[in-house]
């Protein structure tokens, strides 16, 4: 803040045109973002709302839509504990303990993040589908995983599987080991070590890692669209209805459904602003 | 005990094993065995076969259309997310807060929701798309709305990598190089810009890395007419629709390579940026 | 006993971090681990806690061996540098901590949380969080927190480090009042030789990993041992002295010695003398009314410094008045301390001639004052100065080697210790001639210049010879970062024979007289054999072998110029008991000489 503030100061006393460049610097970013993300998102709302909001709430009653809601809240259900306890796990071997491979380890744990969703899909499509490895086993036993709900929280958790750990990781290597050393000198055995010095460091980071990890289990569309089937009331997650209610030019029923995806992302951001806000009070005293 | 102590540095806190096991067990189950899984798949192939697959007309197009979509896109990001990082650190003005909050939103937001919003805005029927029809551009179904799609969901990884490096420039150094006679722009290009661009490249690699696998957005306002608007993770779909499983692991296996070499730029850029950082102290 | 660490032991890579520490501390005292930063001892202190596993050795607290006992088990308080408080926990919440571990009830931690804060003198601090509070408060915290659980033992690691000089002081006093008033044992690390000197009973003064020397605050400013110790606990001139019939010669003076307190002749005829400034007298013309005249010195600079004034001299060197750090420079400087008022009564300018006295000396027991290198054939003195064995132990001790021409009988220095080349057994035969002329020790350097990583000690079976042993391996394991194992015969049914229990015997007699912590071990074989074998698998070695006299140690050279041709090693050092050092009291040797004036 200083720096800004000191800049400010020195761009006051300047020539005419070294005072332009701040203002025309915030015009372009502020054109930039209009276009390309202000406009098409709030026009969201406005195709959702465009014919009242009785077809608004009507298009969001229909029961292949509540069955899409149901799949989703049923997905991320399984997935963000699985990850959450993955995170956890990983951020404290990672953050806490010093081995060989760690560098190694952290990259795997990023590949999901460069994989393609579509490739994350035809991965569990190539394991389990009909011609899969396991494709002849799982039908002589009658069960299945693609085009299912099975596949479908597999190829959401591999598309989330970073996300809690990334946020705890260099939240928890910033901490340093000292505060659980001292735990453990005055008696404390690792749960308690865990539980009540750890944890209550992490809480906030933890947080928005699990909202952050929700809203792409919710909003994961191209892995799931290779392995859901498009099986209307059935295997379809919100992001898969939006693009049938889309493709059968049902705009209102389209953009009702997102206008609840993006509302769970304007959630997720509101969070990450508070935790970052709890953040950085937190740290100005220390 | 003994046989970790060999790759473990020994440590009083506890749990080691249990976390390094359980996450290693999740990882292994969950990304790396069905990953093995599409390589497998793509070595049962002859090497002859899968080249030919991977290097079909309809393949190549979709190539050319992703990758260099994406390199346009990351640069336009990279452009333009220099410019909103600068702004957002550098000057306060009304609704700064709002916009730092607001470029999480690509990333927060389902792929799906940003594709029906961006060919919806820029299609024929609103005036948007009217407007920019009067000068002959035609943003959705072309090339261009892919582009368009990729620079929405890039964007926020160019400005957060670059934002804290931006943070951590300290005004005394540009105070000392103005005070030594550079101007502005000199200030910016010999100055700033070296201390932050491994950051920018961090971020260009990544938003690099996340528009060539991107599907969502981009078969909204695609158009997907093979050939000339059709990417390549939508290729895949499609070969996956007609049950043609070895022409998907064959195109799968090139976005995966595509993939592992990302990360391995990725690392070493964010390397650089350690051993400069280190270096500087 | 509170505490007793044995030949503790922690390697990082290799490199030893702490190496064969071994000390005990007794109940309720105040024992304070010195040593530059890097010397290892953060890494003994969390050994002790058990937040460090050890490789080596025991440590034992309340005669408990705790050596494999996890930390949660020993019953320590520790205080981290930068206390490691629970930040989102209250005061009350963080002091409470090990008893709510302990599941003690809520009223009896309440009790307990007040008794702290009342020791500490933050009574209401309750609620707080440690953010509102200040540094020095939050330190107060920490004591209290590691005392809750009422541990026998406190271990606190630099707590004054990151506080501001004004209020550490007061934080001294005050944990030193409050262990006072616990009497709990207590050991504290630090870097600062002043915080160890207003705080400790004992200090511990590390370096290199290695626990230098053990002693109370002024006996160990008084009567240093080593070099390190002397100039680490506050300015020291350090000179070569020469031994006569019935002193020790500096300058123009003749400071007598009771005879037996003197270091033993084996030592040389030259000795390393430490003067601390304030016992250094300047005057105009003469000193002799107030202390032994050593020579003359001009003014090189002046520092005032409150109470006293620094002045920082230009000696010109002769034959008896040499520098310790550089023998053969020409010139050099000593820093002499006075009082504010004295330097109001005779003020001095720069460029002043002076005449200078020395109230008082003490002479390090130290067997190696000053390393001479000579030549074997043409510039082998050059080459030596280039050994890193060399140029290694001579930065650690703080030596300036000199250069002098090939040995010839007669001509060159015995003094010191003489270090010549191996030079393909050559150097054997060389060393034998200066053992035979005189020379009590020495090193014979390998030409492959490789550092050493191991000393092996052996000596001929006497007690003089492994005496004379011993105490050079004293003063050279002090300096060196090595692992050190002293190989005793099993089949000579000599004084210093085969039992485990005469093993054990001979290293409590090394730790006990030399300061020196070794390994004992014992072989069947020859020597020969035995060193011929521990060289094949590790050829970075020191060997260190005494004689009892350069003529019986004949046949030892011939087997070790022998052992040349088959094995290399880094470096021979050869020490030579003369009969007389025999009747000389070992006790007075180790504690050094100390002559006064008046």
């Amino acid at each position: 803040m200083a720096v800004a503030a000191r800049h400010l100061a020195h761009a006051a006393g300047s020539t005419l045109p070294g005072r332009l460049i701040g203002p025309a610097l915030i015009v372009v970013s502020l054109a930039f973002l209009t276009v390309i993300l202000i406009v098409p998102v709030g026009s969201v709302l406005t195709y959702a709302f465009s014919k009242g909001l009785d077809v608004y709430l009507e298009a969001l009653m229909t029961p292949d839509t509540m069955a899409a809601i149901r799949l989703t809240l049923t997905t991320a259900a399984i997935v963000v504990p699985l990850n959450t306890v993955f995170g956890l796990a990983a951020a404290w071997s990672i953050a806490k303990f010093d081995f060989r491979g760690k560098q190694f380890f952290l990259t795997l744990i990023d590949l999901p993040f460069s994989v393609s969703p579509v490739v994350a899909g035809l991965v569990f499509i190539l394991l389990f589908g009909s011609q899969g490895w396991f494709g002849p086993w799982l039908q002589e036993n009658d069960v299945s995983i693609v085009f299912a709900l099975p596949g479908i929280v597999l190829a959401t958790m591999f598309v989330t599987f970073p996300y809690v750990a990334r946020e705890l990781i260099p939240v928890m290597q910033m901490q340093g080991r000292e505060a659980e050393e001292a735990a453990v000198t005055l008696g404390a055995n690792g749960w308690t070590t865990f539980f009540r010095v750890t944890l209550p460091g992490v809480k906030w980071a933890l947080l928005y890692g699990i909202i952050l990890c929700n809203a792409r289990a919710m909003g994961e569309f191209g892995a799931v669209a290779v392995v859901s089937g498009h099986i209307r009331g059935l295997t379809t997650t919100m992001p898969l209805h939006v693009e049938i209610l889309y493709n059968e030019y049902d705009l209102v029923g389209a953009f009702a459904v997102a206008s609840l995806l993006m509302l769970l992302a304007v959630f997720t951001l509101l969070v990450k602003a508070v935790v970052e806000a709890l953040g950085s009070r937190r740290r100005r005293p220390g | 005990m003994s046989t970790s102590r060999t790759w473990v540095q020994p440590s009083v806190l506890p749990g080691f094993g249990l976390t390094v096991g359980l996450a290693g067990a999740f990882l292994g189950l969950i990304v790396l065995i069905p990953i093995a899984a599409l390589v497998f798949k793509a070595a049962s192939l002859p090497l002859s076969e899968l080249w030919r697959i991977a290097t079909e007309p309809r393949a190549l197009a979709s190539y050319r259309l992703s990758f260099g979509a994406s390199l346009l896109a990351a640069s336009l990001n990279a452009v333009f997310g220099l410019i909103i990082a600068w702004t957002l650190v550098r000057y306060r003005f009304p609704g700064r807060r709002l916009i730092d909050a607001i470029i999480d939103l690509p990333f927060a937001l389902p792929t799906a929701v940003s594709g029906i919003a961006l060919a919806t805005v820029f299609g024929p029927q609103t005036w948007i798309g009217q407007w920019l029809g009067s000068f002959g551009i035609q943003v959705a179904y072309t090339w261009i709305g892919v582009v368009v799609a990729l620079t929405l969901i890039g964007l926020p990884f160019v400005v957060r990598s670059v934002q804290p490096a931006l943070e951590e420039v300290e005004a005394s150094l540009e105070e000392a190089a103005e005070s030594l006679g550079a101007g502005r722009w000199m200030v910016f290009r010999r100055v700033i810009l070296p201390i932050i661009l491994p950051a920018l490249a961090t971020g260009f690699a990544l938003a690099l890395a996340r528009a060539i696998g991107e599907y969502g957005s981009v078969i909204f306002v695609a158009g997907n007419i093979p050939m000339r608007t059709e990417i390549t993770p939508l290729l895949i779909v499609i070969k996956l629709e007609q049950f043609d499983y070895l022409g998907a692991t064959a195109l799968g296996l090139v976005m995966l390579c595509f993939s592992f070499v990302m990360l391995l730029t990725i690392n070493a850029v964010n390397g650089w940026r350690l051993h400069r950082r280190v270096g500087g102290r | 006993m509170s505490i007793a660490l044995e030949q503790v032991s922690k390697h990082y890579d290799g490199a030893a971090a702490v190496n064969d520490v071994s000390v005990s501390i007794t109940d309720g005292e105040f024992f304070v681990l010195l040593g530059p930063s890097g010397s290892g001892k953060s890494t003994l202190l969390r050994a002790i806690a058990g937040l460090t596993t050890i490789d080596h050795g025991r440590i034992v607290l309340n005669g408990r061996d705790v050596s494999n006992v996890s930390p949660r088990e020993r019953e320590v308080g520790f205080v981290f540098q930068n206390y490691a408080l629970f930040r989102h926990m209250t005061i009350a919440d963080n002091i409470e901590f090990a008893l709510r571990a302990r599941r003690v009830p809520a009223k009896l931690r309440r009790q307990r949380r007040a008794e702290l804060l009342k020791l500490v003198s933050l009574e209401g601090f309750d609620r707080r969080l440690p953010s509102e509070l200040s540094g020095g408060q939050q330190q107060r915290v920490a004591v209290a927190r590691a005392l809750a659980h009422e541990p026998r033992v406190l271990l606190l690691d630099e707590p004054f480090g990151a506080l501001d000089a004004r209020i550490r002081d007061d934080l001294r006093r005050g944990i030193r009042d409050i262990q006072r008033a616990v009497g709990i044992t207590t050991i504290l690390v630090t870097h600062d030789q002043e915080e160890a000197f207003t705080m400790a009973d004992r200090i511990g003064v590390m370096d290199r990993g290695r626990l230098q020397e053990v002693g109370e605050p002024r006996v160990l400013y008084a009567r240093p041992k080593t070099r390190f110790v002397a100039t680490f606990l506050g300015a020291a001139n350090l000179l070569l002295g020469h031994r006569e019939r019935n002193g020790m010669r500096i300058g123009e003076s003749l400071f007598r010695l009771d005879r037996i307190a003197l270091p033993p002749p084996s030592c040389g005829t030259e000795a390393t003398v430490v003067i601390r400034p304030e016992d250094i007298v300047v005057a105009r013309s003469d000193v002799r009314a107030a202390a032994h005249p050593i020579g003359s010195a001009e003014v090189v600079e002046m520092e005032f410094v409150g109470s006293l004034e620094r002045i920082r001299l230009s000696v010109e060197a002769n034959p008896l008045l040499q520098s310790a750090l550089k023998p053969d420079a020409p010139v050099f400087s000593m820093e002499a301390s006075r009082s504010a008022r004295e330097s109001e009564t005779a003020p001095l300018i720069i460029g002043q001639k002076l005449c200078i006295g020395v109230k008082r000396i003490h002479v390090l027991s130290t067997r190696i004052s000053s390393l001479r290198l000579l030549g074997t054939r043409d510039e082998a003195e050059l080459r030596l100065k280039k050994s890193k064995l060399v140029s290694d132990l001579a930065m650690r001790m703080h030596i300036t080697p000199t250069l002098h021409p090939a040995y010839d009988a007669g001509k060159a220095p015995l003094a010191g210790l003489p270090v010549v080349e191996l030079d393909e057994g050559h150097g054997l035969q060389i060393a034998a001639r200066l053992l035979q002329d005189g020379a009590s020790q020495v090193l014979i350097v390998g030409s492959d210049n490789r550092p050493a990583e191991r000393l092996l000690i052996y000596a001929q079976p006497s007690r003089p010879a492994r005496d004379s042993v011993l105490s050079t391996a004293g003063s050279l394991l002090r300096h060196m970062s090595v692992d050190s194992t002293l190989l005793v015969p099993a089949d000579e049914r000599s004084l210093y024979g085969a039992r485990y229990r005469d093993l054990l015997d001979i290293r409590n007699a090394a730790l006990q007289l030399h300061g020196v912590d070794v390994r004992t071990e014992s072989f069947r074989e020859g020597i020969a054999d035995e060193l011929r074998v521990r060289l094949r698998s590790a050829p970075s070695t020191m060997l260190l072998i005494g004689m009892t006299s350069s003529t019986s140690g004949s046949a030892l050279i011939e087997a070790l110029a022998a052992l040349t041709k088959q094995c290399r090693f880094a470096a021979v050092l050869v020490t030579c008991a003369r009969s007389d050092t025999e009747s000389l009291s070992v006790r007075h040797v180790r504690e050094g000489a100390v002559a006064s004036f008046g």
